[in-house]
C-alpha cells in the first residue's frame, strides 16, 4: 500500500514537470495556431544548458533558470516573428516545427553527443535531497517543478483573466481578424505570448535537468505525455492543462508500479484515447474554457 | 475500368525492370540493393501521400505501420516458423487495422480532426513501441533475430529477390496511387482536402472515404515492411518504432509534391540517393540537418514540389542535371554510377529551387 501511495505522490509530482511541459504547447496551439514541436527542443536545449552552465561555471542549477528562460523566451519570439511574417497556416507550422526539432536535436546530439548526461551530486545536491512526509518521500527536483507548475498555470490564468494583454489574447484565439478589425496588435500580442510559451519550456528544461539523465533522444518519448496532456486538458486551458497533467503523471506512476516501466505509455495512451472518444473538448469542457 | 497511360507506362517499366537481375551477372551486387531501396522508399512515400496528399489529413504514423510489417514477420516467420508470402499479406492487414483502429478515434471527432490526428499518429509509434516491449510473444525488449528467415527460392538469389519484391511492392503502391487520383474514391478525398464541411454537405461519404484511403495507405506501408524485414537481420524496438521512417517519407513526399503521385516518386529517388551518398561520405551527421533544413525550405518556399516544378520548367530540371553531372565526370568521379547520378539529382533540385520568376500564375495562392 505504501508502494502505491509512494506511487500516487511522485505521479502528482511528474504531473507538475508535464504541466510544465505541456503548458508551452498548449498556449501555442490553442492560442496562436501554431502547433509548436520546437517547444520539444527548447525543454530539450535548455537541460543541456542547464547541465552545461552547472558543469563549467559550477553555479548552482536553479541559477540556469536566469539564463534559459530569458534566452528561449527570446528564440520563441523570433519564431513567432518569421511565422507571422511567412503568414504560416497550422499544418505548414506542424512541419515547419517537425523540421526546426530535427534540426536542433542533431545539433544537440553533435555538441553533447548521444550518451546520457547526468549531474552529478556535488553540482546538483537536490537530486539526492528529500522532503519527507511520514514515509512517503518528495524529492526537491520534482517538488520544485510542481510548485513552478502550479504558479505558472495560476500565474497565467490571472495574466490572461485579468489584464489587457490578457483580453487581446483571448480575442484573438476566438476569432483573429475580428480582433484584429477591433484593434488587437496580432504581430505584437503573438510573439509575446509565444516568448512566455517557449520560457516555460525552457523552466521544465531546467528542472528535467535537475532530476534525471538527459540524451538528444528524450525528446520524442515526450511527444505522447505532452500530447497526451494537451489534448486531456483541453487546447488553450491552463487549468486544464495543470489537472490533466496531473491525472496523466498519477496514471503512468500507478501503471509503472503494477506493470513495470513499458506499461506507462500504454495506461496514457489509453487514457488519450477514453478522451477522444468521451470528452474531445478537454476535462473541463468548452463551456468553462475561458483559459 | 479505362487503361490510362500512366498506369501501362508504370506496368510496361516494372515488367521490364524485373528481368534486370537476369543480365545483371558481373553488375556489382550493390546496384540491385540500391535500386531495392529506391523501391522501398518509393512504396513508403506513395503509400503515405495516398492518404495523406488525397485528403491533407497528416501523418507522422508511418513507422507504425512500416514496423507492424517488420515485427508481423518477425513474430510469424522467425519465431512461428509460417509460411513467408502468406504472412506479408497478414501483415498488410495488420497494418492497416492499425491504420482503420486510428480512423475509427480520430475521424469522428467533429473538432480539429486534422491537427488531433497528426499528433495521435506521432504517438502511435511510440505506443505500438511499448506494446512490443511488455508482451513477450512479440518482443519483449529482446529484440528478434530475422537471419534464419527461409527466403524463397523461386526469385533468384537474395539481391535479385529482394530487388524483385522491392519492385511489385512499389509498383503496387504507384498503381495504387495512379488509381486512386482518377476514381470517385480519389476526387472525393481532394473535395475534402480543399474543405471537409462542404464536402460533406455536397454529399461525399466522408467518413468512409477517409478510412478506405487510410487502409489501402496503411496496407501497403505494412507490406513492404513486411519484405523490408528480410533486409534486417536483427530487429529491434528502437531501430523500427522510431521517427526516422516518417520524417524521410514526409521529407520525400514534401520535396516531390503531394498534389500529383509522381511527387513521392520523385522525392523517394532524390531523398534516397543523396541520403546514401552523405552516408557513403561518412556524413551522417549532417544529414539530418539537410533533411531539417530542406523540410522547412520547401513548406516555405517551394509549396507545390519538385516534380510540378520540374513539369513547368523541364529546361532548368534538365540544365541542373547537366551541370550535376559536370564535374563528377571531368574530375574522374564515375565509378559509381550512382554517384554521378547524385550530383545530378542535386544539380537539378538546387536549379529547380532557385525563385521562380513568373508572378502572374504563381501570385494564386496553393490551397490546402
Amino acid at each position: 500500500m505504501s508502494l502505491l501511495s509512494q506511487a500516487v505522490v511522485s505521479g502528482v509530482l511528474a504531473g507538475g514537470l508535464y504541466a510544465m511541459m505541456s503548458l508551452g504547447m498548449s498556449l501555442s496551439w490553442g492560442v496562436l495556431k501554431v502547433i509548436n514541436l520546437a517547444q520539444f527542443s527548447f525543454i530539450l536545449l535548455s537541460a543541456y544548458f542547464t547541465y552545461q552552465l552547472t558543469v563549467s561555471l559550477g553555479i548552482d542549477p536553479f541559477l540556469s533558470i536566469l539564463v534559459c528562460v530569458p534566452l528561449f523566451g527570446l528564440a520563441g519570439m523570433a519564431l513567432q516573428w518569421v511565422f507571422n511574417r511567412i503568414r504560416i497556416s497550422e499544418f505548414e507550422s506542424l512541419l515547419f516545427t517537425f523540421g526546426l526539432f530535427i534540426i536542433l536535436e542533431s545539433l544537440a546530439a553533435t555538441v553533447w553527443t548521444a550518451d546520457f548526461r547526468r549531474l552529478s551530486t556535488e553540482q546538483n545536491p537536490y537530486v539526492s535531497e528529500s522532503i519527507w512526509i511520514g514515509s512517503i518521500a518528495l524529492p526537491v527536483p520534482q517538488l520544485a517543478a510542481f510548485v513552478a507548475a502550479i504558479l505558472v498555470a495560476f500565474g497565467v490564468r490571472h495574466l490572461l483573466r485579468n489584464t489587457h494583454f490578457g483580453r487581446a489574447v483571448r480575442a484573438l484565439a476566438q476569432d483573429r481578424d475580428v480582433a484584429v478589425a477591433f484593434g488587437v496588435d496580432n504581430g505584437k500580442v503573438s510573439m509575446q505570448l509565444a516568448g512566455l510559451a517557449a520560457g516555460f519550456s525552457a523552466l521544465a528544461g531546467v528542472f528535467i535537468a535537475m532530476s534525471r539523465a538527459i540524451f538528444p533522444g528524450l525528446a520524442v518519448e515526450w511527444f505522447g505525455i505532452v500530447f497526451s496532456v494537451v489534448i486531456l486538458g483541453g487546447l488553450g486551458s491552463t487549468l486544464g492543462t495543470l489537472i490533466a497533467a496531473v491525472i496523466i503523471g498519477v496514471v503512468g506512476a500507478v501503471a509503472t508500479v503494477w506493470g513495470g516501466p513499458p506499461m506507462a505509455p500504454l495506461a496514457v495512451f489509453l487514457v488519450l484515447i477514453a478522451t477522444l472518444l468521451f470528452r474531445p473538448e478537454g476535462i473541463l469542457g468548452a463551456a468553462r474554457r475561458d483559459t | 475500368m479505362r487503361l490510362r497511360p500512366a498506369a501501362a507506362a508504370t506496368v510496361v517499366l516494372a515488367v521490364a525492370l524485373w528481368f534486370v537481375p537476369e543480365f545483371a551477372d558481373g553488375f556489382p551486387i550493390f546496384y540491385l540493393l540500391f535500386a531495392y531501396n529506391v523501391f522501398f522508399w518509393i512504396a513508403q512515400a506513395s503509400s503515405w501521400n495516398l492518404f495523406t496528399g488525397s485528403s491533407g489529413y497528416f501523418s507522422f504514423g508511418q513507422g507504425a505501420y512500416y514496423g507492424v510489417g517488420v515485427y508481423t514477420v518477425g513474430v510469424l516467420v522467425a519465431k512461428r516458423g509460417w509460411p513467408l508470402l502468406p504472412t506479408f499479406v497478414v501483415a498488410g492487414i495488420l497494418g492497416a487495422l492499425l491504420g482503420l483502429f486510428i480512423g475509427l478515434i480520430v475521424f469522428r471527432l467533429r473538432k480539429l480532426r486534422g491537427e488531433i490526428f497528426a499528433l495521435m499518429t506521432l504517438a502511435v509509434a511510440f505506443v505500438m513501441g511499448a506494446v512490443a516491449r511488455v508482451s513477450s510473444t512479440i518482443d519483449g525488449g529482446q529484440g528478434i533475430p530475422l537471419s534464419g528467415v527461409e527466403l524463397p527460392q523461386a526469385l533468384g538469389d537474395f539481391p535479385a529477390m529482394i530487388f524483385r519484391l522491392g519492385l511489385i511492392v512499389a509498383t503496387l503502391a504507384v498503381l495504387a496511387a495512379q488509381v486512386l487520383h482518377h476514381s470517385r474514391l480519389g476526387w472525393g478525398l481532394f473535395a475534402i482536402r480543399d474543405d471537409e464541411a462542404v464536402a460533406e454537405n455536397l454529399g461525399v461519404p466522408t467518413f468512409r472515404f477517409k478510412m478506405m484511403a487510410l487502409g489501402i495507405s496503411a496496407f501497403l506501408a505494412s507490406l513492404s515492411g513486411a519484405v523490408h524485414s528480410l533486409q534486417i537481420s536483427y530487429v529491434t524496438i528502437e531501430d523500427v518504432f522510431n521517427i526516422r521512417v516518417p520524417l524521410l517519407v514526409i521529407l520525400m513526399s514534401i520535396l516531390g509534391g503531394t498534389r500529383h503521385w509522381m511527387g513521392p516518386v520523385v522525392g523517394a529517388l532524390v531523398v534516397y540517393t543523396l541520403n546514401d551518398r552523405l552516408n557513403a561520405a561518412g556524413l551522417q551527421d549532417v544529414s539530418d540537418l539537410i533533411v531539417g533544413g530542406l523540410l522547412i525550405f520547401m513548406i516555405v518556399a517551394v509549396k507545390e514540389g519538385l516534380y510540378l516544378r520540374a513539369r513547368q520548367r523541364p529546361l532548368r530540371a534538365a540544365i541542373g542535371f547537366a551541370v550535376g553531372i559536370g564535374p563528377p565526370i571531368v574530375l574522374g568521379l564515375t565509378d559509381s554510377a550512382i554517384t554521378v547520378m547524385a550530383y545530378g539529382l542535386l544539380g537539378a533540385v538546387l536549379l529547380l529551387m532557385l525563385p521562380v520568376t513568373a508572378p502572374v500564375e504563381e501570385a494564386v495562392p496553393v490551397h490546402g
